[in-house]
């Protein structure tokens, strides 16, 4: 007989794939999986407890950091709990531009986490190119609106920082025109190949009832056939005012996921559409009441939770009267979209592991806060 | 090379060189051929690539070092050549070391039996298809040793797919061109270029057809099912996408290259685009014509040629220019191809690769290799060999039963394995889901 041996193979934390400083250690028998083991806290920066030494406004450009695609939803969740907290009202006309935001975000977000996810399957950054074209686009959007593309610290307790300029909406319907046509495209890109279908369909399938008892939440959750969202399940903001589609996925495996991220940008597309319909109507008010902003919350806590496009985003605060938080705590979606990693990965191939990581979409700024 | 030298100076400029004179004159010129044509070969393909997928992506590449940026890959070579050269303190240092000249030496190697036109291959093997695929295989010896030496998991991994992967798509590679050195009847590359004359289909089955360089195998059923099985299988030998699974960087780092640095990589580099710039030429020897091409025919015959020891030695270089011109499109349209796939497409798994290896592509080689012995049997045979059906069918009647029966039987083939073979992946695909559930 030949004596074998499994190998054990470090997966980062410096690795081209792993989406940041992300280590995996890994049990191989040859090419198959045996065991995985996720590790995580290589970019811990401390960023409760840092925030829980700053005042309530100035952890609102720090929530951009956390998940840097996503500035414009982490400021949304961020600002909800405050106002939660403080008791805070929002003009509707606020409401409605985080909302359209948000949306935007979202469609930037699923745009580069589908192009990352070809790109981890070996495509040399053409899709990734194809991915990040229209992303430039909405943040020269961002830009436009909030002075910033990445770093958008847009978000003020009851409303935004300032009102939209007057050019933003006919560039962003000249950018609803063309999207579409691009979301098409991004979604022939992997249903006309043959190659990404093999290496997707019945890739890293994860069971609905193994992802409910991880609290798995977002695209992922969806993917495995559970219509969960929190726009839904607990409509937030405005979004109880438009019509849109949960879209679920049938078997959990990577091509799900794809697909549901694809639809939700359609379905993004179309909440944009209704919030440009019903945004004239809507009661302006005070969009920037710099008089909240040295909020001084009463003693008290408050949770606040969106769906942000990595999955449920939550801010759990306790105030103890001052005018820092006393507690400051994240629910991060990539963290916990993370764990079940390696129940996904087992009986597959090593090549596998890195097309799971990408159709989870983390980013280590969330995962290690 | 010789003959053209001695049609070029004793011929065309009357110079009256002594044969030992034109010997070494002809050496020096191969050797130059061998050593630094191939580096430049890779230089340029380096530049073009990048330059390539960048128009792809929406980018426009490296521009800044030169004229839209024509010297980037020299100022690449001056960067490798000027790093560290690190070894890790576990390698194993000889082999380690040992190992780039393992796989660099034979791809240069395989450069001797390559004719870039009429007359100017450096050594015309009898064998030289045989050489440049017994040659080619031993770079795999070398990757293995890089792996192992390297002392590092993902060397290991790389070079264990890399072994896998070179010696599995060996055998389509190798079948497909059996079938043509069937047809051909000869291992001479110079032999399988001279066969590819006339239009559509070599004049020598169909006399009388006017020479145009055009009779490429390619054109044929036989030669067609081969030019694809071997361009894929060049694919996978190369490791170029969507089988560069040796060297995935999204998931083994860089393969069997991780633990190399400086100029020792840089050796990787270069056997890897000279081993492209290779096989795209053989694609372009075997099944396009080589060097062959409108008017290099007529060209050639003006000159002096054993058949014509009188003629004009000007024509023989006139010949070989554009000879060499056919030849270096042909190849750049290949490598084109290759940068092309490159851009679009993500890689296979190992074992997704294995399986469309063995049981797709060496099957449809197989078929193959029956349609060219029935080619060679519609074609050439005559009562004696037991063709007696074709007595007396003249040679457009014959030539065309070959080619019926042939694109008959290479279209069935390939439509029965296409479905087979899908009908396998979902078995398997079933069965893998089976597994996994029963062990969760």
């Amino acid at each position: 007989m030949l004596q074998t041996q499994e190998l054990q193979v470090n997966i980062g934390p410096q690795h081209p794939s792993t989406h940041g400083v992300f280590r995996m250690l890994v049990t191989v028998d040859g090419e198959t999986v045996v065991d995985l083991k996720p590790v995580f806290g290589y970019l811990h920066r401390n960023h409760e407890q840092i925030a829980e030494a700053n005042s309530y406004l100035q952890n609102m450009p720090y929530t951009d950091r956390l998940d840097y695609f996503n500035s414009m939803a982490n400021n949304h969740a961020y600002a909800m709990a405050v106002e939660r907290l403080a008791g805070i009202e929002v003009p509707e006309r606020a409401e409605y531009i985080r909302v359209l935001m948000v949306e935007l975000t979202r469609i930037l977000n699923h745009a580069s986490a589908v192009g990352f996810m070809i790109n981890d399957m070996g495509a040399w950054q053409t899709p990734l190119a194809f991915g990040m074209r229209e992303r430039e686009k909405i943040l020269d959007l961002f830009e436009m609106a909030s002075g910033a593309r990445l770093m958008c610290n847009y978000f003020r307790f009851g409303g935004v920082v300032r009102d939209l300029p007057p050019e933003f909406i006919p560039n962003l319907r000249e950018l609803l025109r063309a999207l579409p046509a691009y979301i098409d495209e991004l979604e022939r890109l992997l249903r006309d190949n043959e190659i990404l279908l093999q290496r997707a369909i019945g890739i890293g399938i994860l069971p609905p009832e193994v992802a409910l008892s991880y609290g798995v939440s977002g695209p992922v959750l969806r993917g495995s056939g559970i219509p969960y969202d929190v726009r839904k399940a607990e409509p937030y903001s405005v979004y109880d005012r438009f019509d849109f589609d949960v879209p679920v996925g049938k078997v959990g495996d990577v091509y799900d996921r794809f697909l549901v991220r694809i639809e939700e940008m359609r379905q993004s597309k179309r909440i944009i559409e209704q919030v440009l319909e019903q945004l004239p109507d809507a009661k302006g008010g005070h969009i920037n009441p710099k008089a909240r902003q040295n909020v001084r919350p009463p003693v008290g806590d408050a949770y606040a939770r969106i769906e942000s496009p990595k999955g449920e985003l939550g801010f759990y605060l306790v105030s103890d009267g001052s005018t820092r938080p006393y507690r400051y705590k994240v629910r991060a979606p990539s963290f916990i979209n993370l764990t079940p990693l390696a129940d996904m990965c087992r009986g597959y191939k090593v090549a596998d592991i890195v097309v799971i990581l990408g159709s989870i979409d983390i980013v280590m700024g969330e995962v290690d806060r | 090379m010789y003959d053209m030298l001695a049609a070029l100076i004793n011929g065309a400029l009357g110079w009256g060189w002594p044969e030992w004179a034109l010997n070494l004159l002809s050496y020096i010129l191969i050797v130059t051929i061998v050593l630094v044509v191939a580096p430049l070969q890779m230089l340029f393909f380096t530049y073009y690539e990048r330059r390539v997928i960048a128009r792809m992506q929406d980018r426009v590449g490296p521009n800044r070092v030169g004229p839209e940026g024509i010297w980037q890959p020299i100022a690449d070579g001056v960067k490798m050549f000027t790093k560290e050269d690190i070894v890790p303190q576990a390698a194993d240092r000889i082999v380690h070391f040992l190992a780039p000249c393992v796989v660099v030496a034979p791809t240069v190697l395989m450069f001797a039996v390559v004719p870039w036109g009429p007359g100017m291959v450096p050594v015309d093997l009898p064998t030289g298809l045989l050489f440049f695929f017994a040659i080619s295989s031993i770079s795999a010896v070398g990757l293995m040793m890089a792996g192992w030496a390297s002392n590092n998991k993902f060397s290991l991994l790389g070079a264990m797919r890399a072994v896998a992967q070179m010696v599995s798509y060996e055998i389509p590679a190798v079948l497909s061109l059996i079938a043509i050195v069937m047809i051909v009847g000869s291992l001479s590359i110079n032999e399988i270029i001279a066969y590819q004359t006339g239009l559509i289909i070599s004049n020598r089955d169909l006399p009388g057809i006017p020479d145009l360089g055009l009779g490429w195998f390619v054109f044929t059923p036989v030669g067609f099912v081969a030019f694809i099985a071997f361009f894929i299988a060049a694919l996978a030998e190369g490791e170029r996408t969507p089988f560069d699974i040796p060297e995935a960087d999204s998931e083994i780092v860089a393969g069997y290259m991780t633990e190399y640095s400086g100029m020792k990589f840089g050796l990787f580099y270069l056997a890897q685009y000279v081993l492209n710039f290779l096989l795209c030429a053989i694609t372009a020897i075997i099944f396009f014509g080589g060097w062959q091409g409108p008017g290099v025919g007529w060209l050639y015959a003006q000159g002096i040629t054993p058949d014509n020891p009188n003629g004009n030695g000007l024509f023989n270089v006139l010949a070989g220019v554009l000879g060499v011109f056919y030849f270096l499109l042909k190849t750049y349209i290949f490598f084109f191809v290759m940068v092309w796939l490159r851009g679009a497409f993500p890689r296979l798994r190992i074992d997704q690769l294995m399986d469309f290896g063995w049981k797709f592509l060496i099957p449809l080689t197989l078929a193959n290799l029956f349609s060219a012995a029935l080619w060679v049997a519609f074609t050439r045979w005559g009562p004696a060999e037991g063709m007696l059906i074709t007595v007396g069918w003249s040679p457009v009647l014959r030539w065309l039963a070959a080619f019926v029966v042939t694109l008959a039987i290479n279209l069935g083939v390939y439509l029965w394995l296409t479905r087979v073979y899908a009908a396998s992946q979902a078995e398997r695909r079933r069965a893998e889901l089976e597994e996994l559930s029963a062990a969760a």
